[in-house]
């Protein structure tokens, strides 16, 4: 964005923070929407407050780093929720999720880091993944098949039975895959901190590798690569779906209904950033019982962990699933389901306390399959 | 009233804690500037304070009158006139958003007593099981009810309420005594303004600033009703529909009358900009009924009788924009905002004035807005009038929706104020709609001696100047 195209956005917001809150008419309830101005208090925390900081600082006024601004510019989950509720109101598009990734751009570019922020890089430079796992996640795979799952750091260092679950459906249903030789982190926590130098060898590498594959469509279980690829390499002339939209398109599987009652999580990359609300709550009805939570699709309460908080702000990041998770039990079930494995791990480590089950849609229906 | 910083930021941290306060410079600047930023410039307080409760309000309040340092009194910081934008170097910022609860409804007295950092839609939300609801203001319902009593200057979205919401309060002052004003003063039941000789109760409201930091306040609540009825009805220009306002008005038979624009708050009456607004007449007329059984069938009959005789024309809107209308008058202010993004910002001159006078407002808008090299199609009108209709009450609003990020418009702005405000004053105008920097100044020197004793006023209340005056003496 050019500096007058951003100065631009931040004349136009008018301090009436309703983007803090979700819409409250529906249901008349006070319902907090921003993770992070809920959980700080401060109004550097709130999108009207960090808008003011960036515009200091693209005005020189904030010349020098501070403990406050590092927070403010980084403990901020991206999770777009203000920018939906923004656009109601204003046919004037202020744009903020990306306003605050050009925030940390700038802030980059003048060498204003978190440590965490730089830590990823070096793991990433070191092993191409983001948790600096060595050992490799295994899986066979069909070379030349049509379909190539790409499946994400998160899904082959932390939350595994993700890509387990994925893989086994494919098996199930008896779709060929192919996984990448070499898959490397898709660049998503390094463009979302503002590292966009880093992440260019990243990209380069996968694009090579998505066009030697040779298939035509690339599955994913994770929403952040999914959009990472879409919107930020160039177009590679194959389909990219995530799993939920691929299970969809399959229509016809013969699914056991689990006996569940769950609570669907929207990710805010799939919702939010793709606009994929259905595909994911089609797809659990075959397998489950759905419960809407309150705050749910364009206004769902983020689990906490993006746009680099988990790495940097941890105890934000579970408090913000900790919210969460109370919003399902209020909801009156004791599992709650997201499509994303980044929301799984967060949702998970906040929900073991308090007895909340986390599942990935993609585990369910493999379950649902195996009956 | 220079900080000596690093000291006293740790003072004032042993006061409310120490992540409770802090003088990092970005946190600082995200308070620095709000919409009305044409007009008062962007500064940042030296440091942000947020007290849990009112002792904290006080030990600061106190350390700061002994160091002579200005203070911020700062709700929801929603206000749109810079009113919390520091004047001074040095300034803290009393961020008392913390201060959230709400104290007490009682559905019996029809009232609720609220902190701060109580929103109108936190209010709403628990006020609506008695079947009861705040009086709102067209400010986003995110807004403080207690700081929108405290400024006076409500115009609210159901002109039924009346004028006057504020029963009694708590305010602590600079030197650290706590006043209580109306029967709050004596006794345990803070439900009556006039309790102690004067009104002591509005005799500290509605400065241009403020005299103290109110912690508590009582505020009436108004009873909704299930049964209601929406009319929209067109006008060509301001004076036809005059006659008919007066009419409901006197007869006392609608709950919300709001004469609008309907190329602009039209838009966020009906919660969209998706509709063919330019094929409606110029003004339009938005009445709602509501009532009790029986009467509110009768009161629904004279006001079909009044439209009949309008001379307006009644536009057949989808449901769901009645519904919305329904919503943000009786229900906070959500989509109303919408006004304020038709092209990213919003200058307005709000008054209290006569119906009678209501056509030779708009007139006077348009004529220097024109001179002044503002285009016809950013000048926009909204009139409201206001029970118990003595004096033919209305708040009206001079309203210019335009680009902020255009920054020589903020000249045109600046000369369309120093003219309108002098005209305005020359016609005739009951008062401002809250007074502010920029437009008490030219108020103030006409109003002979009693500036000088308002001035006297608030130099026994504030003898060192701590607190935000709003620019003003
Ligand atoms: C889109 C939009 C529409 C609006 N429309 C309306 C409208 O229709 N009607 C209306 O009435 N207003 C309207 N406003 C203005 C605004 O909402 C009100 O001025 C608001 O109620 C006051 O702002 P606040 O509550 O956030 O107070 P703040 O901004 O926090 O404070 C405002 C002033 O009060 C002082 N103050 C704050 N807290 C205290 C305290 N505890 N004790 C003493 N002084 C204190 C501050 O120092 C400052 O001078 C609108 C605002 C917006 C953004
Ligand atoms: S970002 Fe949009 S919704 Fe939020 S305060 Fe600014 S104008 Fe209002
Ligand atoms: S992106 Fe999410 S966390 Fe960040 S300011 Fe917006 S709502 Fe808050």
């Amino acid at each position: 964005m050019e500096r007058e195209e951003i100065l631009s956005a931040i004349y136009h917001c008018v301090k009436c923070k309703l983007c803090s809150i979700s819409s409250f008419h529906p249901n008349e309830e006070w319902l907090p929407l921003c993770p992070s101005g809920q959980f700080y208090g401060y109004q550097a925390f709130y999108a009207p407050g960090r808008l003011e900081i960036f515009r200091e600082i693209l005005e020189g006024e904030l010349s020098e780093p501070s403990d406050g601004l590092l927070k403010a510019a980084y403990a901020c989950t991206l999770c777009g929720a203000c920018y939906e509720k923004c656009k109601q109101i204003t046919s004037v598009e202020i744009r903020l999720p990306e306003l605050f990734e050009e925030l940390r751009r700038e802030l980059v570019k003048k060498g204003w880091i978190l440590d965490a922020h730089k830590n990823i890089v070096e793991k990433i430079k070191e092993t191409r993944n983001a948790y600096g796992e060595k050992v490799e996640y295994r899986a066979k795979s069909v070379y030349g098949a049509d379909v190539l799952y790409f499946i994400g750091c998160t899904a082959r260092y932390r939350v595994p039975e993700i890509a387990d679950a994925m893989l086994q459906i494919f098996d199930k249903l008896g779709i060929k895959y192919q996984v990448m030789d070499e898959e490397w982190c898709c660049g998503s926590v390094l463009l979302r901190t503002g590292q966009i130098e880093a992440a260019k060898e990243l990209m380069e590498h996968n694009i090579e590798a998505i066009k030697r594959s040779g298939a035509n469509i690339v599955v994913f279980t994770c929403p952040g690569c999914l959009n990472t690829i879409e919107k930020n390499y160039p177009d590679m002339g194959v389909e990219l779906v995530h799993s939920t939209q691929f299970l969809t398109r399959l229509g016809n599987m013969e699914v056991k209904k689990l006996d569940m009652k769950v609570a669907y999580h929207d990710p805010c990359h799939l919702g939010r950033d793709l606009g994929i609300y259905d595909a994911p709550r089609a797809v659990l009805k075959g397998v489950v019982d759905i419960t809407e939570m309150k705050r749910e699709r364009e206004q769902a309460w983020c689990c906490g962990s993006g746009g680099g908080v988990k790495s940097a702000f941890d105890d934000f990041a579970l408090w913000s699933a900790g919210e969460r998770i109370k919003e399902a039990r209020e909801a009156g079930v004791e599992v709650l389901v997201s499509a994303c494995p980044f929301c799984k791990r967060n949702l998970r480590e906040a929900g073991e306390k308090e007895g909340m089950k986390v599942y990935d849609v993609v585990e369910l229906v493999n379950k649902g399959l195996e009956g | 009233m220079k900080l000596k910083q690093s000291k006293f930021i740790k003072e004032l941290q042993a006061i409310v804690g120490e992540e409770n306060a802090t003088d990092d410079r970005a946190i600082c600047a995200s308070y620095s500037r709000d919409q009305h930023w044409h007009f008062v410039p962007a500064k940042n307080p030296a440091c942000v304070v947020r007290p849990a409760n009112k002792e904290e309000v006080r030990e600061v309040l106190m350390l700061a009158n002994k160091e002579k340092i200005p203070v911020i009194p700062y709700s929801t910081g929603i206000n749109v006139r810079g009113l919390t934008i520091p004047v001074y170097d040095g300034s803290i910022l009393l961020d008392l958003s913390r201060m959230n609860r709400i104290l007490e409804i009682n559905p019996e007295m029809k009232t609720a007593t609220v902190e701060p950092g109580v929103t109108f839609g936190m209010l709403l939300e628990k006020t609506k099981k008695y079947k009861l609801r705040p009086a709102f203001p067209d400010a986003p319902l995110t807004v403080s009810v207690l700081v929108n009593y405290y400024l006076r200057g409500i115009y609210q979205t159901a002109a039924a309420d009346g004028h006057d919401h504020v029963l009694s309060y708590e305010m602590v002052l600079p030197n650290g005594e706590i006043i209580k004003t109306g029967s709050r003063a004596l006794s345990q039941m803070p439900y009556f303004r006039y309790g102690v000789g004067p009104d002591f109760t509005g005799l500290f409201c509605a400065h241009p600033g403020t005299c103290g930091v109110v912690t508590e306040l009582t505020a009436k609540l108004y009873r909704l009703y299930d049964n209601r009825k929406v009319y929209f009805v067109g006008f060509d220009n301001v004076s036809t529909p005059t006659k008919f306002i007066y009419n409901l008005m006197n007869d006392e038979l609608a709950a919300s009358i709001r004469l609008v624009d309907s190329q602009s708050w039209l838009k966020g009456i009906c919660g969209t900009f998706d509709y063919p607004y330019e094929k409606l007449p110029k003004f339009v007329l938005c009445i709602l009924v509501e009532g009790l059984n029986g009467i509110f069938e009768a009161k629904d009959k004279l006001v079909v009788g009044y439209i009949k005789e309008s001379g307006g024309k009644v536009l057949d809107f989808p449901e769901d924009f009645k519904r919305t209308f329904e919503e943000e008058s009786l229900g906070g202010a959500e989509k109303s905002c919408m006004v304020f993004g038709l092209r990213g910002n919003y200058h307005c001159i709000g008054l209290y004035g006569p119906l009678t006078l209501a056509a030779k407002y708009y007139e006077l808008h348009e004529k220097t807005a024109l001179e002044v090299g503002i285009p016809k199609d950013h000048v926009h009108f909204y009139l409201d009038p206001i029970y118990s209709f003595h004096g033919q009450l209305c708040y009206v609003e001079l309203d210019i929706f335009y680009d902020g990020s255009e920054l020589r418009f903020g000249e045109k702005l600046r000369n369309y104020n120093e003219k309108q405000f002098q005209r305005l004053l020359d016609l005739g105008i009951y008062g401002w709609f809250r007074p502010y920097a920029g437009i008490i100044e030219p108020t103030v020197a006409r109003i002979g001696y009693l500036a000088e004793v308002w001035k006297k006023f608030l130099e026994v209340l504030d003898p060192n100047g701590i607190m935000n005056r709003g620019k003003l003496f």
